[in-house]
């Protein structure tokens, strides 16, 4: 992995632009044009003529940085260095996304919603798997308390619900 | 920490369609109003059934008996109607996942031929027995003189939709033939499908919305087993099993035959739970009826007063019998 980023920063060092980003809470980045536009929003602002610095008034540095590493890692995807990837290589990605979403939901969130505002479709699809996973196999109760959701159901409204899906709440942990 | 709120809907629905398992789905519109609200509106569990089922997209309603509208908006009755589709489509996706897999063969209907009727007819097939006492149980086609002319066996299914994860069949060996040949065929392919309503001036036929691929038999005496790459949803019932390519001449007459001892399908039947209804309009989608609000562990019991008579059913094979051999 390291000898392919290795290479694929020459490659861009020999062809691209640099843009900076600046995050909400003052923080620079430098990156190549090419990971930069991973994020569509990003790459309609270029088109339109956008150069030199951009500011993310949405994003703070400390999402904005760990946003970078995601669109480096995949910058290769659907750009202009697209190559047939090998297993091994898809196979480290995998396991570096994993990683990447090991992380508290809160910060889970604020990635979610930078994606969103950046619009990298990978990202978002990442993150929302991420997000499904804290969802899954759990009771309403448990996912009221780790997304911090008020129940808002009367006694009987959710005692219809159950009713409604008593096959849903019967094995529920 | 309610970031929930703060997500766009494009982004939640891409979270909670992630959400494949359709118990997690129910669970989510449990937690609160407007989850609720997300999961109905947007009609998750509907989308959920034709991602795991494409098959199911050939269903796009729900009709169910209709309660005294108590309310005479417009706006509530769009509600009750797509709540109706979630409660519906969520029990529907449950049961095509985990109701449990049992033999789902309701009744053999007819064969393209049959030598001797009816010792050697369809129903024969319906017992896994080789030999039922000390006379043998199979169902044989009629001879051919060439060995490309195919073969097709159909049956009933139960219920109207039916999840199919195996199909199984066991050539018939003739032990009391010189030789002891095995009448098997080089391939089987299946195909599931429902009766064709449109066309009522030719009755009984059939529209087949499912082919498998072509599966190589073994020239060998014993259940052979062709488990489907993903489990398939039969909507409308009925399966039609094709055998291509006979392999065995039969001594006496030197004619191609093909023999088979039994047949059995593996799935998931949702009988007790939904019909089918026929399609109303041009999209020819047909709607779905929920009899039942069943747990899903006992979806795949016998419906009461379903089958079609025995009797009625031998009548008319024989009667096909004797349209194909005119005495």
């Amino acid at each position: 992995m390291d000898q392919n980023l290795v290479d694929l920063t020459e490659k861009l060092s020999l062809s691209s632009n640099k843009i900076v980003l600046t995050s909400s809470d003052g923080d620079s980045f430098e990156i190549h044009e090419a990971v930069a536009r991973k994020s569509q929003t990003i790459a309609e602002m270029l088109d339109a003529g956008c150069t030199g610095t951009i500011p993310l008034h949405n994003v703070t540095g400390k999402i904005l940085d760990r946003v970078i590493d995601y669109c480096i890692t995949h910058v290769k995807e659907d750009g202009p260095f697209e190559e047939e990837e090998e297993a091994e290589e898809k196979e480290a990605k995998k396991k570096w996304d994993a990683e990447f979403v090991k992380v508290d939901l809160e910060t889970i969130f604020e990635l979610i919603l930078a994606a969103n505002y950046l619009n990298i479709k990978g990202l978002i699809g990442l993150t929302s798997q991420a997000v499904a996973d804290h969802i899954k196999d759990k009771t309403p109760e448990d996912v009221r308390e780790i997304f911090g959701i008020e129940n808002d159901f009367t006694p009987e409204e959710e005692e219809a619900v159950r009713n409604e899906h008593a096959w849903a709440f019967e094995d529920s942990k | 920490m309610d970031f929930v709120n703060k997500l766009d809907t494009d982004t939640f629905l891409s979270i909670l369609s992630r959400l494949h398992d359709p118990s997690d789905l129910v669970r989510a519109s449990g937690v609160s109003r407007s989850w609720r609200d997300f999961v109905i509106r947007y009609g998750l569990s509907k989308n959920l059934c034709f991602k795991l089922f494409h098959q199911l997209t050939c269903v796009d309603r729900v009709n169910e008996e209709s309660s005294p509208a108590s309310s005479t908006s417009l706006i509530d009755d769009t509600t009750k109607l797509l709540e109706r589709e979630h409660r519906a489509f969520a029990l529907l996706a449950k049961g095509c996942t985990s109701s449990p897999i049992r033999s789902c063969i309701a009744d053999a209907i007819s064969a393209s031929s049959t030598d001797n009727f009816p010792e050697e007819s369809i129903i024969k097939t319906l017992d896994e027995r080789v030999k039922i006492g000390a006379t043998p149980s199979y169902w044989s086609s009629s001879g051919q003189h060439k060995a490309s002319v195919p073969e097709t066996l159909l049956y009933k299914l139960k219920g109207d939709l039916c999840v199919v994860t195996e199909f199984s069949i066991h050539p018939f060996q003739a032990y009391f033939q010189p030789g002891s040949p095995i009448y098997s065929s080089h391939y089987v392919r299946f195909r599931l499908g429902h009766l064709d309503n449109k066309n009522s001036l030719e009755k009984n036929n059939y529209v087949w919305t499912y082919t498998s691929q072509q599966f190589a038999m073994a020239q060998e005496n014993r259940l052979q087993n062709f488990k489907l790459p993903e489990p398939v949803v039969c909507v409308g019932g009925y399966m039609l099993i094709e055998f291509l390519g006979r392999v065995q001449t039969q001594e006496t007459d030197g004619l191609y035959y093909i023999c088979m001892a039994h047949v059995r399908v593996m799935g998931r039947s949702l009988g007790k739970s939904f019909r089918l209804v026929d399609p109303e309009d041009v999209s020819g989608k047909f709607g779905l009826k929920v009899v039942s609000y069943c747990d899903p562990k006992e979806m795949g019991e016998e419906e009461v007063g379903q089958r079609p008579s025995r009797q009625r059913r031998n009548l008319e094979q024989l009667l096909h019998f004797m349209r194909r051999h005119p005495v």
